[in-house]
């Protein structure tokens, strides 16, 4: 459906996207993971022909975006990181010459306008100037936009930016009924919901794809990082005492305090180590009893910062609450 | 191109910008009409219009200003070049758009040539072409503000563009003036026209090379004829300079003569910018 071969562009001396090569293929869903600046948005210009690459070639079922980007751009659907709308316009206007651009069926044209504004759930809005519709409306709009004419590919750049957290459900909800007739590439810095909707991922950094596989065997390969996240009553030399006679722990990380005699902690302990049990007896053993237990799992966002940042230390620097870190002291 | 030819035409009315421009044409021309052909009983409606050809200053930037660069401001330049149409297409539909406005302007105008012929005998022939003329060098106008419209994604730098470049067209047979016409000068003038264009080059292209060898090149071509044959740089400064001067064009019309080569003149100039702009598109891509 959608081949990518060996795409490069090039600022100046910045090179945006570094050799990227991949197929999707008919009815699937692709996100593209990556952190701000990771060269997705510049990705998605160049299969939708917004902008040229420096090097390689985009194909959408066989036909080449440079060499003949009229009939490529025809089965594409694109709604970029800012939705294009006119403000001055109504909703019912904009979505009317959005078809007319993309060369949709006269006949056809009325009822497929209803229909994607029946899909985005903007029927309601659809004489209302663009300008005064609210942010999640607009992008729904944009959407709309995007799915006008039924192209085989939608791409949608972050389409989930700036919605609240209903309408993010809907928005996927919308995404994974397209799906159903369509091929979607969509990108965003959020794992959750490329977890939640996609069928591949694929992590870019850099301009460089770092990672491409199904968001549930992401975790298994990436293995679980060990260690809990502890809420323990009691005096802070008492608790670090105890901690200090577990075998396996490698580091404990100290949070800030919330309640007064409460001490909150992250420990460490080697991947695929079990230290629940140790810890739990050596806390109950010091009379300073555990108020929370929670173990720590490899997200899709540990994943993502691991392959992203070369130094697993970054790993623990992301979490904003550390006041200080502590190295566990030699047994 | 119907699609945004549409969409053009009714935003220019979905705004004030349509129904201003059309209105302060329309003023402009009646109050002028009525002084000069009216009141002080002048029969000849071309000459009207040849001194009101200064309003495009002031006028072309107003409805110009927005057509691309509002485009490339609202992102919605994405939608236009991510859509299966050309980038001429999209430049036609916004040309033709304001040369649709300008149009209505000038089908009413033909009413006052109607108005005069009951109090006196008129040469509808040529007032009549000489509204053609005047359609057409507003779309000359109209094409070079659309074409400065597309460099920049800030109306009020385009406006004010626009403004300065309209006026030094308007200018440009006083401007060539000043100059005197020995061959040496004109070999001088040029040489500083070369050195403005090759850093324009580079600002555009942000390639040292290829604005240097152009620079270089034409340079060299430059004096070589210079040294070759002289004589053929006698007066040219003023006849490059009285190429670009727009208006002056207009003159013949004032005076009832019927200029064809102004026609030619006037739609090239128009073909041209037109031309400029879908490279200026298409150029985007490449950046």
């Amino acid at each position: 459906m959608v081949e990518v071969k060996n795409l490069s562009k090039r600022y100046g001396d910045h090179l945006a996207v570094d050799n990227l090569s991949f197929t999707v293929n008919k009815g699937q869903i692709l996100g593209f993971l990556g952190p701000n600046g990771a060269g997705k948005s510049t990705t998605m210009n160049i299969i939708t022909g917004y902008i040229s690459a420096t090097e390689g070639t985009v194909t959408i079922n066989g036909v080449d975006i440079f060499d003949e980007p009229e009939e490529a751009k025809k089965m594409i659907g694109y709604l970029p990181e800012f939705p294009p709308l006119y403000p001055d316009m109504t909703v019912k206007e904009y979505l009317n010459f959005v078809a007319d651009l993309k060369k949709v069926d006269k006949k056809a044209k009325k009822k497929m306008i209803s229909d994607i504004m029946e899909n985005t759930k903007i029927t309601h809005m659809s004489d209302r100037l663009i300008k005064h519709l609210s942010k999640g409306y607009k992008q729904r709009v944009g959407l709309a936009q995007a799915i006008m004419g039924y192209p085989d590919l939608i791409i949608l750049d972050e389409p989930t930016v700036g919605l609240d957290t209903k309408q993010i459900i809907e928005m996927r909800e919308l995404i994974k009924d397209l799906s159903k007739n369509h091929t979607v590439i969509l990108s965003s810095h959020i794992m959750q919901e490329v977890s939640a909707v996609c069928d591949t991922v694929m992590i870019i950094d850099k301009g460089k794809l770092i990672l491409s596989d199904k968001p549930e065997n992401l975790s298994a390969r990436m293995g679980v990082t060990g260690g809990v996240r502890l809420s323990v009553k009691g005096d802070k030399k008492e608790v670090f005492a105890a901690l200090n006679n577990v075998k396996g722990i490698t580091k404990i990380v100290r949070h800030a305090y919330v309640n007064p005699g409460v001490v909150e902690l992250t420990v460490y302990c080697n991947e695929n180590d079990d230290i629940r049990e140790d810890v739990f007896y050596a806390l109950s053993k010091a009379n300073t009893p555990i108020l929370e237990m929670k173990v720590l799992r490899m997200s899709l966002e540990d994943i993502f910062l691991k392959v992203t940042s070369s130094s697993k230390a970054d790993m623990t620097a992301e979490e904003n609450d550390i006041e200080e870190s502590v190295e566990k002291e030699e047994v | 191109m119907l699609a945004i030819y549409k969409k053009e035409l009714k935003s220019y009315f979905n705004s004030m910008i349509g129904y201003v421009f059309i209105a302060f044409f329309l003023v402009i021309i009646g109050l002028w009409f009525f002084i000069q052909n009216l009141l002080y009983g002048l029969a000849s409606f071309e000459y009207t219009l040849s001194a009101i050809s200064f309003i495009f200053i002031l006028l072309t930037p107003l409805i110009t200003m927005r057509l691309m660069a509002e485009e490339n401001k609202q992102k919605t330049d994405q939608l236009l070049y991510t859509a299966p149409v050309t980038a001429t297409d999209i430049v036609l539909g916004k040309f033709l758009a304001v040369l649709t406005i300008f149009g209505l302007v000038m089908a009413i105008t033909c009413f006052y040539p109607l108005i005069m012929s009951i109090y006196g005998e008129i040469q509808f022939s040529a007032a009549y072409a000489s509204i053609l003329a005047f359609w057409l060098l507003g779309a000359a106008y109209m094409a070079m503000g659309l074409f400065i419209s597309s460099l920049t994604d800030s109306q009020v730098v385009a406006a004010v563009i626009s403004f300065v470049t309209f006026l030094f067209t308007v200018l440009m047979d006083g401007i060539a003036g000043i100059f005197s016409s020995d061959n040496k000068t004109a070999v001088i003038v040029f040489s500083v026209i070369l050195v403005i264009i090759c850093i324009l080059l580079y600002r555009m292209m942000h390639n040292l090379t290829v604005a240097i060898g152009v620079g270089i090149i034409s340079e060299a071509v430059l004096l070589i004829a210079y040294f070759l044959n002289p004589t053929i740089f006698d007066g040219s400064v003023r006849k490059v300079f009285g190429w670009l001067s727009v208006n002056s064009r207009f003159e013949n019309f004032s005076l009832g003569v019927f200029d064809l080569s102004a026609f030619v003149y006037y739609i090239s100039f128009a073909v041209l910018f037109n031309f400029l702009t879908v490279q200026v598109i298409k150029k985007k891509r490449w950046s």
